[in-house]
């Protein structure tokens, strides 16, 4: 059997089943969350390219899969990854319980995943934008459901997103060219700039980042948090991968600077908007932003010191971004919109969400104690060195995001009172209070102490440096 | 490709796409995409043996249908004023030509500089997604953005046939054609679908 085939398309064909279940149950949702289990246990606890004896049976995952002539190729060291975005994958149907984010969801995110880990595993790697692409197309049914209006922010995303595509696979064939002859500063100058627009319109960088706030105003924030996190995640690591592939791009500090850059002025612009904002999905918006410049910081900070703090930061990162969404599209079903003003009765009926989405944005921000902490740290202690002007920007990011979660804290506690309140809609939307919740207590409490855990003793999730060990020649 | 074939295809290329730029009537407009998909197959197989660029041609002519009879299917919209200049037929064709000069420009260059790319592959490529921009930037509405989007990535194929010939990237793109289709069928009917929640 191969990792492709276990990995890649089993999600894809239980998926793809499951789109035909008709009944309005959660059948669905508990096959899908199953699998998901199953999938990441065994990239857990098995290894690829091992024959492995149980009894009279022997196992073996094979690492390739050929494809159509070309290959997918999962190996040894891409193992942890592998947990790591099905355990991801994990959580997120998980929380889709008490989201509710459509019908389509389980199935819909088992095909994105296996689309994602497809981007992750072909061979050349820069096919990999089409796997993105695709996984883009498959989320639009639930960032706009049966039934409602498509607004601006879908067409301006699917414009953008599709945008990346054609960049990308021109830089491909321009860097092979390149490769031939590293002298010509005109081909690599070429290639540079369409890389650069390439990641800029997946990546959703400044100037290209306008469809995000628009689609959180129309779209499920859980849906969205979803299609951003892995999309954002897997691009960063499609990025790492162009840098470890090509020496003239790993060689030249030009581009470390470029992404140093790009990342400080998304972490700056994102925090500076987020201070700005009354709509939660728009906060939300642009705490993904600031999120994806903080990584962005991170590979600028090149080899050795930037990629340890890459994979220190995607963790708690994916861990707080999971838990704002969840907590978001919780309140998405509870208040008539997100807007601060409107939002006042449901934060009162669910204070543990209120006040895990505080914290979640807090813990972006880079606030002491909380999990992305150390890696924050790290971070800005490289662009420090770099650049004090960057720093500065950096900070003052940091500090909008601040204000932004402040200015939630402020709505909550000066709505009305519960009792006061008007009840939550009746029927399906309706939702009992956090406090009488028993679910709502079990994330919560495991979700803070992960997040206190991870702040206070970094050294607890050390295992996850062996990540780099993808990367060998980037980490030298 | 002889110099007249290939300056009469890359002509009625840029005939069939402005024509989508500048009409009003969805019917003549995806009457137009179809075409357009003909000659873009014309080029194609300037670099690619037939069998396998009559796959573009398929899904082109598959992609054309899918809008062609969701839109079919949906109430017809008010007539739309054409509000003259700056957002009407002059300022499109007055865009449209900028991307006309920009790419007699850029083509000779593109073909000169890597040979790769034919002249006229260059000229039909850069025109198609020169136009698909203005298509995706003047146009307002889904049904715009969704000929504009096949009309760019039907220009882009054009170039990347000459760089590519892989079976999985012809068979990825194919379903990104139809995915970007089908995304809009879908975007446009959605208002009206039931709601199964």
């Amino acid at each position: 059997m191969s990792a492709a085939l276990l990995w890649v398309l089993l999600p894809v064909l239980v998926g793809v089943a499951l789109l035909f279940y008709r009944r309005s149950d959660d059948t669905p949702l508990y096959l899908a969350l199953g699998l998901s289990f199953i999938l990441t246990w065994i990239a857990w606890q098995f290894p690829i390219d091992v024959v492995l004896q149980l009894g009279s049976v022997s196992i073996e995952i094979s690492p390739t899969l050929v494809f159509l002539g070309r290959n997918f190729t999962i190996a040894e060291n891409q193992r942890l990854l592998l947990t790591f975005i099905y355990l991801a994958e994990t959580f997120w149907l998980l929380g889709s319980f008490i989201t509710r984010p459509g019908r389509w969801f389980p199935a819909l995110s088992l095909i994105a995943v296996g689309l994602f880990m497809a981007a992750l595993s072909v061979q050349p790697f820069l096919y990999a934008a089409l796997f993105l692409a695709a996984a883009v197309l498959l989320w639009v049914p639930l960032l706009v459901p049966p039934g409602s209006q498509p607004g601006r922010g879908i067409r301006r995303a699917l414009i953008f997103l599709l945008f990346s595509l054609p960049f990308i696979l021109f830089t491909g064939w321009l860097l092979t060219g390149a490769e031939g002859s590293p002298g010509s500063v005109t081909l690599v100058l070429r290639a540079g700039l369409m890389l650069a627009l390439g990641f800029s319109f997946l990546l959703a960088l400044f100037p290209f980042h306008s469809w995000m706030p628009m689609l959180a105003e129309e779209a499920h924030p859980y849906v969205l948090g979803f299609l951003t996190f892995f999309l954002h995640s897997v691009s960063l690591l499609f990025l790492l991968s162009f840098v470890e592939r090509y020496v003239w791009l790993r060689d030249n500090p030009a581009v470390f600077e470029l992404l140093l850059t790009v990342g400080s002025l998304g972490v700056f612009l994102g925090g500076l908007w987020a201070a700005q904002q009354r709509h939660l999905g728009r906060l939300m918006a642009y705490t993904g932003m600031l999120a994806t410049g903080g990584l962005l910081q991170a590979i600028g900070l090149g080899g050795a010191a930037g990629l340890p703090a890459f994979f220190a930061l995607l963790l708690p990162q994916a861990w707080v971004l999971w838990a704002l969404a969840a907590c978001l599209g919780v309140l998405y079903r509870q208040a008539p919109s997100l807007q601060l003003a409107e939002l006042g009765p449901a934060l009162r009926r669910h204070p543990l969400l209120a006040f895990t989405s505080v914290t979640a944005l807090l813990a972006l921000a880079g606030l002491p104690l909380l999990g992305p902490f150390p890696a924050h740290l790290a971070i800005w202690q490289g662009v420090g060195r770099h650049s004090v002007g960057l720093l500065v920007l950096t900070l003052l990011g940091s500090l909008g995001l601040l204000a932004g979660g402040l200015r939630l804290l402020h709505a909550w506690l000066s709505a009305a009172p519960a009792a006061l309140a008007p009840a939550a809609p009746a029927g399906p939307r309706r939702l009992r209070g956090d406090l009488a919740n028993p679910y709502v207590w079990g994330f919560f409490l495991i979700w803070m102490v992960t997040l206190l855990g991870y702040g206070l003793l970094p050294s607890f999730l050390a295992p996850v440096g062996r990540l780099v060990l993808m990367f060998p020649q980037l980490f030298q | 490709m002889n110099d007249f074939f290939g300056t009469l295809v890359v002509l009625l290329l840029l005939l069939t796409a402005l024509y989508i730029l500048v009409n009003q009537d969805w019917r003549w407009a995806i009457a137009a995409l179809g075409l357009q998909y003909i000659w873009a197959f014309l080029l194609v197989i300037a670099t690619w043996p037939a069998e396998l660029a009559v796959v573009k041609l398929v899904t082109g002519w598959i992609a054309a249908s899918v809008l062609g009879l969701t839109r079919l299917n949906l109430p017809e919209d008010p007539a739309l004023p054409d509000s003259g200049v700056p957002s009407g037929r002059v300022f499109r064709l007055l865009a449209a030509g900028l991307v006309v000069l920009m790419t007699l420009g850029a083509a000779p260059r593109l073909a000169d500089w890597s040979r790769a790319f034919g002249i006229y592959p260059s000229w039909g490529g850069l025109l198609l997604i020169g136009i698909g921009l203005m298509q995706i930037a003047l146009r307002p509405g889904m049904f715009r953005s969704a000929l504009g989007l096949l009309t760019l990535f039907s220009g882009f194929e054009i170039l990347y046939a000459a760089v590519e010939a892989s079976t999985l990237v012809t068979g990825l793109l194919t379903a990104l054609n139809l995915g970007i289709a089908l995304v809009s069928a879908y975007l446009l009917s959605a208002p009206s679908l039931e709601v199964q929640e």
